[in-house]
């Protein structure tokens, strides 16, 4: 065996570590300004852990799911802008399903009119279909993937809309509600289904060989395929994948407002889903990937929309807000401020030596 | 060539952070020579070169530049003293015209605007001065790599280059265009201009130096007159080994009853390859040669289903295969290691590691990883078969010389232990020592029972390994010929002549 000499430098030239270090000044902000931004106590009255990083993490959820697959895609050297629209789709056949019988009786209550697991299953299913139909137009039709996915990021809100003719439609069926609002112990549904996604998808693609396959296509697609790695089915595979996390996004945001909003939910996901890929070191030219930073990159993006909420700066200066920490963060692990703190912990450990 | 010393370079050190590149190496070119630098991959050309320009910074030593010591700091400053570099690789931009090619960046202006008649006109001029006559408004992708090439050159040579650096850049041109570019070479000397050309091909040397300046592992081998060294003599200066030794090749053996392990039953694609039918034994070495565009890729790449085939059939062991796609048959034991490493061998942003253990693991499918420590024991023997250079399996591919990357895409396709091995263009643009490693490493495989496909350009490696040769010319096989008994010049007459020469040939 081998063992890892611990080397400053290269920790330094590491995104994910510049990742980290923004995450952790953003919430020294928080704490300067509020420390009780960091207490962390159990609601008396349901058991569930409560406090704004409680908050940070659980309002993560869609979007580090989401991500999860947007980081494959952005490995092949795509993007997925459908996932958005996709997490309306979802959102809209579930309740469709629950609410099937709006027309006759149109009191929403705690009841669903199709079992349950249809209300989860058929939402899913259509998603994943609708990132094979991306993988398709991508592996075999040879399309850019940023037209190929525009075209369910378009229409995709429409086919919302059609299923639910236009409604808005409400429930309050408990079993659903569990899925955005539950819990499990202390802890908030939403936040244990992320992180049963992450870690199943952590394993999926280092304890196989599927991230290597990914890297490859994305590396070189056609040295990939002379080499035996069916690139279509890949891309293919990444798709859909990427299609049925939005869908399981669809489902925790609708049962969050117990409602579908065709309108509104998950409008600009696909923007944020990239830009978590992006801030957690993952190069949008394709190639080698990170999970955990994709995870960070997340997380950071709650973190900065909380910290807006919570010192209560102007809702017309939010999204101006967010772009500015956004880019400060992107500047930090540009290659030239790496390259330059790297070159200063090299020189410095060659002092040390010397 | 005059006396006078347009560029001395002395002593010059560079150390990166694990190795010593260059160690007190000395450099002089006068003006009016082309002078040949040469050394095998790895040896410090690239490095020397780089300190030229002004991509790396020398870390000990003197530039002295028509009597004036020089730092060029990146290459434009270099470009701006005087030194112009062509590399291997094209750096134009292909959607531009010939003419924005050659004066981007430096466009003569008129009222603040682009005189765009004024950049058509000196092109013009330009491209005359190169006996090229071409329409300098076209976009550059609308003509020959060679034309690219030139223009590239026009570029350097127009910005009052006095030494003009050519890296490697023969390596994609055919005989016509090598010898276009000589002679825009012998005028750039006539007029002054000093030259430091590298490249791969011994003859090429031969016809165009003055002198060359040999390195080896980043010192000094010597500088020599270009009639003061023989080509062996080169070679194992170069190399620092005996000649002999490397070129002492022996041709697979095999027996009349040795069975057929591939054959191919007119098998062709249309507008490609019309119609072409072939065998090769088990243990055998059978040598592809024609002209690029001759088919000879096209073939390969139907053999292992990289190119459906429209007609014929394919038998592996007697057995009818039906290739779809490459992972058919690679599951069918066929390993191919393609032309055009850079495009489709290397994965340029994965490891050696990863890179070798690639087309394994396609076999296997995503489910079944290798582990990490079966991935480490692959690599670590494939790099120490195959003398691969690296400090470590986890550096990068693209990081690597030519002749080292190539060895990994070998590496690659021994790993899976092919019946099976088509090998298209493998010793394109790798220097000797790697050349006859890699050949020495073929005929190996072939004692050890594999069937080996030897695709080159080069005569006389094919001549040297092959058992039997198929000659190709228009998409179509004309000849098979002997590979102990023909020559070169058998070889040349059938290429150029077609199936008539062949009848010849063989009567």
């Amino acid at each position: 065996m081998k063992t890892k000499k611990f080397n400053w430098s290269q920790i330094t030239r590491s995104k994910i570590t510049w990742a980290i270090v923004a995450e952790i000044l953003i919430l020294l902000v928080c704490f300067i300004i509020r420390p009780d931004f960091f207490s962390i106590s159990i609601q008396p009255s349901t058991g569930v852990l409560y406090g704004s990083l409680i908050d940070i993490v659980n309002r993560s959820a869609e979007i580090t799911i989401i991500a999860m697959g947007m980081t494959l895609v952005i490995a092949l050297g795509g993007t997925d802008l459908s996932v958005g629209a996709l997490v309306a789709v979802s959102g809209a056949m579930a309740l469709k399903l629950m609410r099937w019988d709006v027309l006759e009786y149109n009191t929403p209550g705690d009841y669903t009119v199709y079992p349950f697991f249809l209300v989860l299953l058929l939402p899913l299913v259509t998603c994943t279909l609708m990132g094979l139909f991306n993988g398709l137009l991508i592996a075999k039709g040879g399309m850019q993937p940023f037209i190929a996915t525009l075209i369910l990021m378009v229409s995709g809100r429409g086919i919302a809309q059609i299923l639910t003719n236009g409604k808005q439609f409400t429930t309050m069926y408990s079993p659903f509600r569990m899925i955005g609002q539950g819990n499990l112990g202390p802890i908030p549904m939403p936040i244990v289904i992320m992180v049963v996604i992450c870690i199943l998808m952590g394993i999926f693609v280092r304890k196989t060989a599927f991230g290597t396959f990914v890297e490859s296509v994305g590396v070189n697609r056609s040295a990939s395929r002379l080499s035996g790695i069916s690139s279509d089915k890949v891309i293919l595979i990444v798709y859909a994948l990427t299609g049925l996390l939005a869908g399981i996004a669809g489902l925790i945001y609708s049962s969050r407002i117990m409602s579908n909003d065709s309108n509104n939910a998950g409008i600009n996901y696909e923007m944020d889903a990239i830009l978590a890929v992006v801030i957690g070191g993952t190069a949008m030219t394709g190639g080698k990937f990170s999970l955990v930073g994709t995870f960070v990159g997340s997380l950071i993006i709650r973190t900065i929309v909380t910290f807006v909420y919570y010192f209560g700066i102007v809702s017309e200066a939010t999204m101006a807000f967010k772009a500015l920490i956004i880019a400060v963060v992107i500047v930090l692990q540009s290659e030239p401020v790496r390259e330059y703190f790297a070159k200063r912990s090299e020189a410095r450990a060659a002092r040390k030596s010397a | 060539m005059s006396d006078e010393i347009i560029l001395e370079m002395k002593q010059i050190e560079m150390q990166f952070p694990a190795v010593k590149a260059l160690d007190k190496v000395d450099f002089t070119l006068r003006r009016g020579e082309v002078h040949s630098l040469l050394g095998e991959n790895g040896a410090g050309k690239s490095t020397l070169i780089k300190c030229l320009t002004g991509v790396n910074h020398k870390t000990g030593g003197q530039i002295i530049l028509e009597g004036q010591e020089i730092s060029p700091t990146n290459p434009q400053h270099a470009m701006e003293l005087g030194i112009s570099t062509v590399f291997q690789e094209i750096n134009l931009c292909p959607n531009l015209t010939v003419a924005e090619n050659i004066f981007i960046g430096r466009q003569p202006m008129k009222h603040g605007q682009i005189n765009w008649k004024e950049i058509n006109r000196r092109a013009d001029e330009l491209m005359a001065r190169f006996h090229l006559d071409i329409d300098v408004t076209r976009p550059l992708s609308m003509f020959s790599t060679a034309i690219q090439q030139m223009v590239s050159i026009a570029r350097a040579v127009d910005v009052q280059a006095k030494i003009l650096i050519l890296d490697e850049p023969t390596s994609s041109l055919d005989d016509n265009e090598v010898k276009l570019l000589f002679d825009v070479m012998r005028e750039l000397k006539a007029s002054g201009m000093g030259i430091i050309f590298i490249t791969h091909f011994l003859d090429q040397i031969y016809e165009i130096s003055d002198r060359m300046t040999i390195l080896r592992n980043g010192h000094l081998v010597g500088a020599y007159g270009i009639n003061e060294l023989t080509k062996v003599e080169l070679v194992t200066e170069m190399i620092g080994k005996d000649i002999d030794v490397i070129f002492n090749l022996k041709r697979a053996e095999v027996g009349e009853k040795d069975p057929n392990m591939l054959e191919a039953d007119h098998i062709g694609v249309p507008g490609k390859v019309e119609d072409i039918s072939l065998d090769i034994k088990k243990g055998e070495l059978l040598g592809f040669a024609g002209l690029l565009g001759s088919g000879r890729t096209e073939t390969a790449e139907m053999l292992f289903g990289a190119e459906k085939i429209s007609k014929g059939e394919i038998r592996l062991n007697g057995q009818k295969v039906n290739f779809r796609q490459p992972h058919d048959a690679i599951m069918k034991k066929v390993a191919f290691c393609p032309e055009d490493r850079k495009r489709d061998g290397i994965i340029g942003d994965l490891s050696i590691r990863e890179n070798i253990a690639l087309a394994v693991q396609a076999r296997r499918g995503f489910m079944r990883p290798m582990s990490r420590q079966e991935q480490d024991e692959l690599a670590d023997k494939y790099i120490k078969a195959l003398g691969i250079k690296t400090p470590s399996a986890e550096k990068k591919i693209a990081e690597l010389s030519g002749g080292n990357q190539q060895k990994v895409i070998l590496a690659r396709w021994m790993a899976t232990q092919p019946d099976v091995l088509i090998l298209d263009e493998p010793t394109r643009g790798i220097d000797v020592g790697a050349k006859a490693e890699i050949q020495r490493l073929m005929l190996e495989m072939c004692g050890d029972g594999v069937s080996v496909v030897f695709i080159s350009s080069e005569l006389d490696e094919i001549i040297r390994c092959s058992n039997r040769i198929v000659i190709m010319r228009d998409g179509k096989k004309v000849a098979e010929v002997d590979g102990a008994t023909c020559t070169q010049q058998d070889i040349l007459n059938i290429i150029a002549e077609g199936a008539k020469a062949a009848e010849e040939v063989e009567a």
